[in-house]
Order: structure tokens, then C-alpha cells, then sequence
């Protein structure tokens, strides 16, 4: 179970916060028995801050980022994402948050691929019940450069093309918070630096936060902040230049 | 549009059909299993009711043919008066027609003769309809009498049993009429029953010129009456009842001229609907699977929807949407299959099938097999649905090997089994027998329960297994023991249609050995009916002269119709279910001065003294007298020839009714019964080499005696029992066919995985058939695993129809052991590598590069 924020002290700093996570831990249960991912994991990220995390495979990050967009739910400790605590809330009530809050890219793209790019990015917008859905999701193809490929199926894009999709629908609906979860990670060098460009533009334009989980220091160099995973905790947090090579 | 968001339900309906468009853009691949296993679940029911309806209907529209008028009176022995004649008359037309079993012999081959169905008929026959012959010829010249001779007319059968064509004498009792025509068919005869010989149609006055009408011949004089005026049915019975209160007549209208016919109808569509129902519950157990199979296919797009912010109720909806159109496919494709079904029934079998039927589309039927479908999908698609809806998004982006367990809804919970229980209270409720109905589908849930047990103790047990070697055998055991083996859903379905199978194949083999049984150890060789009492001395003299004959009996034999119970008519009796076929029709009565040696009493003194002479007191069935509610001291009203005779019961025996032999339910002491018009019928056993002789010597010495072979009776009885058993098992492999469905479902379920181990196996050096025979192994294994829990189930089923329902012996058969156990294993085999093709042909390299 997950503690709720207790005084008015806690709730004046998850409302200033963007993230705020206080003793955080999820342990998932397979068939070779429990698993601890996260041991007590403690964060406040500033509205409007790039926060890059850094860490092993298996340290805790992508499920950390998880935790934080709604994604699971802690198995103790209190999470609060732009304001509002999510210990507690059901799974639909998680769903609405992340349709108000957040913009999420994943490495693999996950992109539905029945439907066409234009329609994909629209996606966000038609669950808030958006009527200009696919005005809105047009522009937004046109600011990664994709103008041209409105009606191609994700099958028919290069992984860039798709990544770039997913990015357009990641701020369609202009979220205060971006997580992003290795979203290079399947890319090749260039074009992965051309859709982090994109990003961090798009981050800047929109003054969203940025959550950004990654395995290249040179792209967490990029961000205002990195942190470092190691056995599920927070091991280093410091600002970017502060980092030892 | 930030903050904005979350206003809106995303749940509403439009987003949803929009979303479940877009999802079906990759068409109904996903769905095939689905669409196939409720199109045929539907059109079995749909079908099997619809056929019915076609049949009660063609009997409700030419029932007035079939009878032959608007009402048919009839009763043995005597014809009727001139004054009931002038009664009948008064309401319309009237048409005698009297029919007797007798010999037909060949009058220029005397040493060619069969037993017949005689049909002779009045001027007026027939008053509804027209027989047909060949060559077409008005009836009443082809069987018209001159001063000498009588035309005839004949099936083609008889014709071909006797050597006989068209011109040529046939000899019946002791006059030679001449077959004028064949009779093709008769508007007013219901062929296909069952009858021992064929027709030969002749006139009134012809029967007379036979001498087959003496006092006591088992002939049946019926009278049809066309009404002219406006009377109707029930003035007529009221009339005739109140006129003539005991005068034995047996009343039939128009409106249900085949009572029996109608009754196996309603009964023969109550048990192919519950096969059907039987064969939809599977398919569904398959359509269920499919579902499951193609919500897994889904769990990315479920994952993504969800990460973007899509509530469980639109998941819910978009999939249900998509279900929901699927499954209109399904029932539409099924009720139009189910539709056609008599179409095709009458195009392939219409020549074959000897009941009217009026085929059209019934939408009854249709409407509830539609209902039922409706419900099975709504019984077994909608838990995996709802479950799929609810599990949290990085449950499904991590694709745990042990799966998240979500628990359904409440909702979900009672609406299954609101739609299980319905299913089963529609089913009990159109069912003319709802006890049977119920019995039924309570095997049915107790087999399904005891596979379902019998599969989970098996995956332990497998799993307990420690086999190294071969690789072969412990691949597939590790298989058949993974998350997510198809163990359990192949087990239970195909099991359930196996069962049933093993069921049907051992209760006919049962049944077939008690026929096949009885013959050489105790069934008579030959029936003989109508001898007159002066002929009996000859006839017994004649028996005595055969040689290798044993157990010769002649008993007087009278047909009487039990009217009273304890003087309470016996349409106000209470009678068990099981013994109304006692006071329905007529029944064969005797009577005796001495105890018969076959005799079991065991109730009451013996016998009556040799020379008793009181009021008439009877000698009665144990089992009936219990069904009856009577006792030893209580009386049976039996009218014999129009006259009421009270008898007293002296006794209660207990009679085998299998013994094939003379089984008077009645026998009565003697004083009354037998001052009235009576013959005798007589039995005896000869060696079957024999028979042939003792047939001629019979037919020639006494023309005018009936001879019915048990062996004939026996062959067509088995051969009526084996069409029926046949009906069955097409109807149980229609269950089958489901099951098999839900292994192509459950191949489907485990297909992404199977692709990817067989991918891994071929990195790592396995040939294609290498992975054939782990395939082979494994479904192998499943299969012959399902045969085996089927044949035991099917055992213990089979067991009991024999037991309680139909009183059998139970026997085993090896026949039944095979089918079902190779039918299983090779079907689940073929099966599996046809699911497991696209493993075995997936080249390694196309699949790493693009998992």
C-alpha cells in the first residue's frame, strides 16, 4: 500500500512539484516468487526541469518512470505527478490522469499499428473528446517533419519516422510532463540525435518537464539534471555538469 | 487542451465504434475460429429445429390425408354395425378400410411366399388424396372384382419377394387376385415404420373372397368420415361416446392423425436440440478461446490505448463492438445454415425420409438458436474480455510469464451466469420433456466438471513426471505442463464430444447385443397368428412331426383394451409414465385353466382350480399392477369385442419382456373370455436350417395362418435402431467438430509462443522434423489423454442409460475403445501440426530480425 501525503506541508510541495516520490517501492510477483524493482525511492523533479536517469539494465529505471506516468502502481511509499497524489487511485482514474498530464515515448515506439499515423497521433486528443482531434494532430505531424506521411501505417515508416510519430503523439495534447523511455534506444546515431532535438525543442516550446530514461551519458548531458539508478535506489543526483565522467 | 482533458467520458459509444473500425481494418483473421465455432453452433440448433417444425408441420397439414378423412374410427375384430354405419354416416362420407397382417403366396410358385401388410378399402377409398401407381391407373379399376377374379395392387417389394410382374396371381388366404399396378405410395400410410412385410392393397369384397374373415381374425376394421356439414371433431366424439359408451372404438383426428409419429418427432428434436446445445456450449468453450486468443493478439494496442489515457469501459467497448459484430456474422451465418438445413436434408434425403414435411423457413427456431449463441458468447467471451479490460498497462507491456490474475467484475460474474442459467431454463422450457431435459444438461455440466477435474489432475501429474529421456517425450510433457498449455480447454471440449461419442457407441452396442443376444438363447423362431380353434389340433400335430423343434406353446389370443381401473375410467386413473402403454391401444389377452410353465408368480395363490368357473379373475403384470396403483383383490376392466368385462386379479406375475416369446400382460381365467370369437397364437423354436421348411410346410398347410419370422423382426428391428444410432452419432460428431474448434483455438492461444520456441529450437540446431515429432508427441499425448478421460466418462454415462433408462444389460465394446481413443489422438494430432505448420516452415532468420 502507498502512504498518502500527510500534512498540508507534503501538499504544498506536490503541488509545486512536478514529480514528488517519497519512499517508493514496487515489488512485482513472478512465478519464481517476489521481486524487488524499486527499494525506497525519494524525488522531487521541479515543473519545467529535464531530468535524465542513468543506470544499469535491471537497476529500476524504466520502472521507476512507470511508477511516475501511472503506469503501475507503487507497492508502497506516495507518488504525486503534477500536483495531484496517484497512491490509491483506480486504474481509470490513473488513465484520465495520464490523458490530462502526460506524453509518454517508449523505446519500442508502440505505435497501434491499425491505425495510420495521422490517426495514431490523433488518439490522445479524440479521448479528451478534442472535436479538432485531427487538426491538432496534424500540426503536430508537421512540427516533427512527417507532413508527407499522414496516411502511412506505421509498417510502411523507417524506425525514425515511427519514433517521430510517437513523439507528435506524445505532445499533441501539450502535457505538462513528458516521460520518455529510452526513446533512442531502437534508433540508429543520427537519427537518434534528430528525434532528441525534436524532443527537447518540443520540451522547450511546450515548458513541459522531461523524464527521460536513457543509457547514453551524452544524452543525459543534454538534460538540466541526472540521476543514477543502481539495485532500485537513487544513487547520484546532481546537476549535469557536476557529473564525473 | 491541457487541464482540459478528462472532461469527457472516454467511454462513449461513437470513440468506441471509431476505434473498433480502425482495429478491424486488419480484418477477421483474428476472429476465424470465433466465426466458424458459433456458425456452427447455431446452425446445429437452428437446423435440428427447424428440420422438426418442417416434419410437425407437413404432419399438421396433411393430417387430414394421412388419416383419410376429418376422422377415423377403428377397433379388431368386427366390423362395424349397420347401425353405426347409419350413426357415421349422418356426419359425411364414409370410407371402410380394413388391414390385417397375412401370408402372400405366389399362385403359379406356390413354394415363394412372404408375410404381407393387407390393405382392403370400400369404393369411397380414398376420400383425401390419391394413391399413386405405376402404370398410372384409376385405384378402383386396378382392384375391381369380376364373377371370378379380384384385381390387386402391390409395393414393388412384394412383387420382387414373390417373382411376380404386373398380370400374374398372387394368392392371399384362399383366392388368387391379379396385380394390376404397383403402388408407389398411399396418401393416407406413413412408410418406414415398422412393418413386417409389404403392401398389397385389394377391395372389400376381395377380403371377403379370401376367407381371411372368420370370428376372432386379428383383422382391423377403421372407418373414415369426411365430414359434409359443419360438425366437428368434438360433437363427434361427444356423439359416438354418448351412443356407444363401450364400444371399444379407438378415435383419431385430423389434427393429430399420427399421434406416435408426432411424439418421436417432438422427442427425436428434444434430443438432436440437446446434442446441438451440447455442440454450441462446446463451440463457445472454443469461441471463448478465440477471444482469448485474439485479446492477447491485442495486448499491445490495449497497452498503448490505456497509456494514453483510455478507460477500461472504452477497451470494454471497442472490443465488445468488435465481438459483437463478429458474433452477428456468426448467428446470421448459422441461422441461414440452420435454415437451409431442412432444404438440404430433403434434397440429398427426401426420397428416404417417409414423414411429410413442409419445408420453409421457421423463425422460431431460428430466433432461439440465435438467443442461445447470443447467450453462449455472452457466457464465455465476456469474462476474457472484461479480464483483458482490466488488466493495468504494464501488467500487459511486461507479458509476465505467470499472467496478471485479475479477478472479473462482479457484473461480469452474475451476468455469466445469468446467461448460463438461461441457456438452460430456455432449453428446459421448449423441451416436451423437461425432467429428461434437465437430467440431461445436469450429465452434461457433471461431465464437463469431471474433465475439467480429470484435466488438472493430469497436468499434475504430467508435471510430477521426471522423464529425461527421450527429449522427445519431455518436450512435450513440458509442453502440455506450461503456462498457458492447452491442456485444459482441449480436454474438457474435445473431451465432451468424445464422451458423448463413447456414450452413443457403447449404448448401441448394448442394445445391439441384447437384440442379437436373445435370438439363439431364449426369442422363438416364429410367431404364428390366427390360427382358428379347429386348426389348432392339426397345427400342433404338425409341429410334433418336426424334427429339432423345441418349446412349441398355442395360447388362445384375444385383443382387448383395458377401460377401467377399480371402476375409475382410465383417463382419470393415476398411471405412471412407464406403464401407459399398457391402457393405450390394444392389448393381447389369454386365458388359461392351468398355470403356464413359463409362469413367475410372485404374488398371490398359484392358479385358479382347473375348473373354475366364477367371475373372470386375471393373472397381471407385477411391474404394471405397481404402476397402476392395484393389488391382488383389486379389478381390471378389459373390453373385449365391444363388451365390458370386469376382472378380478388373482395373481401377479412377473414377465420378461425380452425373452422375445408370448408375454400376456393378462391372462384370465376362463368361463367369459372365452365364449367370445377368439384364434390362437402360437410359437416355436427350430434350428435356423430348419426354418425355411417349417415356413413352407406352415404357409402350405394353413393358408390363412401369418407367419412372422423373429429373425426378420429382429434384423429390422436392428436395423431401425442402428438408423437412429447413426442419427445420433452424426449428431455427436457435430460436437466433435466443436471441440475440435477449440483446439484450433487453443493451438491458436499458444501460436506466438510455439513460433518463438520453435524459432529458439532452430537457432539452436532442432531439424523441422524433429519439432514435427515433439509436436506429434505432445498432441499425441493430449489426445490420447482426452480419448482415455472420454471413455471413462463415456463409461460411466453409457452405464447408466442401460441401467435405468433402457434396462439393459450393459455391454463394453472394443469398437468404442478404439474410436474414441484413436479418434481423439489422431484428430488432435493432425490437428496440431496443421496449427503447427507455421512453426516448422518459420525461417529463423525473419523472425529474429523482425520480432
Amino acid at each position: 500500500m502507498t502512504a498518502n501525503i500527510a500534512n498540508r506541508d507534503d501538499l504544498r510541495k506536490a503541488k509545486e512539484a512536478a514529480i514528488l516520490l517519497s519512499d517508493v517501492r514496487l515489488t512485482l510477483t513472478s512465478a519464481a516468487g517476489p521481486v524487488n524493482i524499486l527499494n525506497g525511492v525519494s524525488l522531487n523533479v521541479a515543473k519545467g526541469e529535464a531530468v535524465a536517469l542513468l543506470g544499469p539494465s535491471g537497476s529500476g529505471k524504466s520502472s521507476l518512470l512507470m511508477v511516475a506516468a501511472g503506469l503501475e502502481a507503487a507497492t508502497s511509499g506516495s507518488v504525486a505527478v503534477a500536483g495531484q497524489p496517484l497512491s490509491g487511485l483506480s486504474e481509470d482514474a490513473l488513465a484520465r490522469f495520464r490523458r490530462a498530464h502526460a506524453g509518454i515515448i517508449f523505446q519500442a515506439f508502440h505505435l497501434i499499428p491499425s491505425m495510420t499515423a495521422l490517426e495514431n497521433v490523433a488518439v490522445p486528443l479524440e479521448l479528451t473528446g478534442e472535436a479538432e482531434a485531427f487538426a491538432h494532430a496534424k500540426t503536430a505531424l508537421e512540427a516533427v517533419g512527417l507532413k508527407h506521411r499522414l496516411s502511412h501505417y506505421p509498417g510502411q515508416l523507417s524506425g525514425g519516422e515511427q519514433q517521430r510519430v510517437a513523439l507528435a503523439r506524445a505532445i499533441v495534447h501539450n502535457p505538462e510532463i513528458l516521460f520518455a523511455d529510452e526513446p533512442t534506444g531502437n534508433l540508429d546515431g543520427p537519427t537518434g540525435v534528430q528525434v532528441m532535438d525534436l524532443l527537447f525543442a518540443l520540451k522547450t516550446r511546450g515548458n513541459a518537464t522531461l523524464f527521460l530514461v536513457t543509457h547514453e551519458e551524452a544524452l543525459a548531458q543534454r538534460c538540466d539534471r541526472i540521476l543514477r539508478m543502481k539495485d532500485g535506489l537513487i544513487v547520484a543526483d546532481s546537476p549535469r555538469l557536476a557529473v564525473p565522467a | 487542451m491541457n487541464g482540459a482533458a478528462g472532461a469527457v467520458a472516454t467511454g462513449n459509444w461513437r470513440l468506441a465504434l471509431r476505434f473498433a473500425r480502425r482495429d478491424l481494418r486488419s480484418g477477421l483473421a483474428g476472429f476465424r475460429i470465433f466465426l466458424i465455432a458459433l456458425t456452427l453452433g447455431v446452425a446445429a440448433i437452428a437446423g435440428v429445429g427447424s428440420l422438426g417444425d418442417a416434419f410437425l408441420r407437413g404432419l399438421a397439414e396433411h393430417g387430414r390425408a394421412l388419416l383419410g378423412g376429418d376422422v377415423r374410427i377403428q377397433r379388431f375384430y368386427q366390423p362395424a354395425t349397420p347401425a353405426e354405419r347409419a350413426f357415421l354416416t349422418q356426419f359425411g362420407q364414409v370410407s371402410q378400410v380394413s388391414t390385417a397382417r397375412s401370408m402372400a403366396t405366389n399362385a403359379s410358385d406356390p413354394g415363394k411366399r412372404t408375410l404381407i401388410e393387407l390393405k382392403a378399402v370400400d369404393a369411397a377409398y380414398p376420400m383425401v388424396g390419391l394413391p399413386v401407381l405405376s402404370p398410372a391407373t384409376p385405384l378402383a379399376g386396378a382392384i375391381a372384382c369380376d364373377a371370378r377374379t379380384c384385381g390387386a395392387v402391390a409395393e414393388e417389394a412384394l412383387l420382387e419377394r414373390l417373382g411376380l410382374k404386373i398380370g400374374e396371381p398372387v394368392r392371399v388366404g384362399q383366392a388368387d387376385f391379379i396385380i394390376r399396378a404397383v403402388l408407389v405410395s398411399e396418401p393416407d400410410r406413413v412408410a418406414g415404420g415398422f412393418e413386417l412385410g409389404p403392401r398389397l392393397m385389394i377391395s372389400d369384397t376381395a377380403l371377403q373372397r379370401s376367407g381371411l374373415v372368420k370370428p376372432g381374425s386379428l383383422i382391423t376394421w377403421s372407418y373414415r368420415v369426411a365430414f359434409t356439414g359443419k360438425q366437428t371433431l368434438e360433437a363427434f366424439r361427444a356423439d359416438l361416446l354418448d351412443k356407444y359408451p363401450e364400444s371399444a372404438w379407438q378415435i383419431t383426428d385430423r389434427n393429430n392423425a399420427l399421434p406416435n409419429v408426432s411424439e418421436f418427432i417432438n422427442q427425436a428434436t428434444m434430443f438432436l436440440s440437446l446434442v446441438g446445445l451440447t455442440a454450441l456450449v462446446v463451440a463457445a468453450i472454443g469461441a471463448g478461446q478465440a477471444v482469448e486468443a485474439f485479446l492477447k493478439g491485442k495486448r499491445p494496442t490495449i497497452a498503448i490505448l490505456k497509456a494514453l489515457g483510455a478507460e477500461s469501459q472504452l477497451i470494454f467497448r471497442i472490443y465488445l463492438t468488435e465481438i459483437g459484430a463478429v458474433s452477428a456474422i456468426g448467428l446470421a451465418a448459422g441461422g441461414v445454415a440452420g435454415a437451409l438445413f431442412p432444404f438440404a436434408v430433403s434434397y440429398f434425403f427426401g426420397d428416404r425420409i417417409p414423414v411429410p414435411a413442409h419445408y420453409a423457413i421457421y423463425p422460431v427456431p431460428l430466433i432461439f438458436a440465435a438467443l442461445f449463441g447470443l447467450l453462449s458468447v455472452a457466457g464465455f467471451a465476456l469474462p476474457p474480455l472484461a479480464r483483458a479490460c482490466d488488466i493495468p498497462p504494464a501488467g500487459l507491456f511486461r507479458d509476465l510469464v505467470a499472467p496478471s490474475r485479475v479477478q472479473a467484475r462482479r457484473w461480469v460474474r452474475v451476468t455469466t451466469a445469468v446467461a448460463f442459467l438461461a441457456i438452460g431454463g430456455l432449453s428446459t422450457l421448449e423441451s416436451p420433456n423437461r425432467l429428461f431435459n434437465v437430467a440431461f444438461l445436469g450429465g452434461a455440466v457433471a461431465v464437463l466438471v469431471a474433465l475439467r477435474l480429470t484435466a488438472g489432475g493430469l497436468r499434475l501429474a504430467l508435471a510430477r513426471l521426471n522423464i529425461r529421456r527421450p527429449q522427445t517425450v519431455r518436450l512435450a510433457i513440458s509442453s502440455l505442463t506450461r503456462p498457458g498449455s492447452p491442456v485444459t480447454g482441449t480436454m474438457v471440449a474435445l473431451g465432451l464430444g468424445l464422451t458423448l461419442l463413447a456414450a452413443v457407441v457403447l449404448t448401441q452396442g448394448s442394445v445391439e447385443a441384447e437384440v442379437q443376444d436373445q435370438l439363439p438363447s431364449h426369442a422363438p423362431s416364429f410367431f404364428f397368428i390366427d390360427i382358428q380353434p379347429d386348426q389348432i389340433a392339426p397345427f400342433t400335430k404338425l409341429m410334433s412331426g418336426f424334427p429339432d423343434t423345441e418349446d412349441f406353446t398355442a395360447r388362445p389370443m384375444l385383443r382387448g383394451r383395458v377401460v377401467k381401473l377399480n371402476g375409475i375410467p382410465v383417463a382419470e386413473a393415476h398411471i405412471a409414465a412407464d406403464s401407459k402403454w399398457a391402457v393405450n391401444g390394444d392389448r393381447a389377452v389369454t386365458y388359461a385353466t392351468t398355470p403356464p410353465k413359463d409362469a413367475k408368480v410372485v404374488q398371490g395363490p398359484n392358479w385358479w382350480p382347473a375348473d373354475y368357473h366364477g367371475p373372470t379373475l386375471v393373472s397381471f403384470d407385477r411391474a404394471l399392477a405397481r404402476g397402476m396403483g392395484l393389488k391382488i383383490g383389486d379389478t381390471i376392466t378389459v373390453n373385449i369385442i365391444g363388451r365390458d368385462i370386469e376382472m378380478k386379479i388373482f395373481n401377479l406375475r412377473d414377465i420378461n419382456f425380452r425373452s422375445g416369446g408370448m408375454n400376456f400382460v393378462l391372462m384370465a381365467s376362463p368361463g367369459v373370455v372365452d365364449q367370445a370369437p377368439h384364434t390362437y397364437l402360437a410359437t416355436v423354436r427350430t434350428a435356423p436350417n430348419r426354418e425355411e421348411a417349417m415356413f413352407s410346410a406352415v404357409s402350405r398347410a394353413f393358408p390363412n395362418v401369418t407367419i412372422v419370422s423373429v429373425r426378420d423382426s429382429l434384423t429390422q428391428l436392428g436395423e431401425m435402431l442402428e438408423a437412429l444410432a447413426n442419427g445420433i452419432e452424426i449428431a455427436s460428431l457435430v460436437t466433435i467438430l466443436a471441440g475440435a474448434l477449440v483446439l484450433a483455438g487453443a493451438i491458436a492461444n499458444g501460436h506466438r509462443a510455439r513460433l518463438y520456441d520453435a524459432v529458439v529450437m532452430k537457432v539452436l540446431g532442432a531439424t523441422r522434423g524433429k519439432l514435427a515429432r515433439i509436436y506429434a508427441a505432445e498432441y499425441g499425448l493430449l489426445g490420447t489423454l482426452s480419448g482415455l478421460a472420454a471413455l471413462f466418462i463415456g463409461t460411466i454415462t453409457s452405464w447408466a442409460i442401460a441401467y435405468f433408462v433402457l434396462d439393459v444389460p450393459f455391454i463394453f465394446s472394443g469398437a468404442a475403445v478404439a474410436l474414441t481413443i484413436a479418434g481423439g489422438a489422431v484428430g488432435t494430432i493432425v490437428l496440431g501440426l496443421a496449427g503447427g505448420f507455421a512453426a516448422l516452415s518459420q525461417k529463423p532468420a525473419a523472425k529474429l530480425r523482425n520480432p
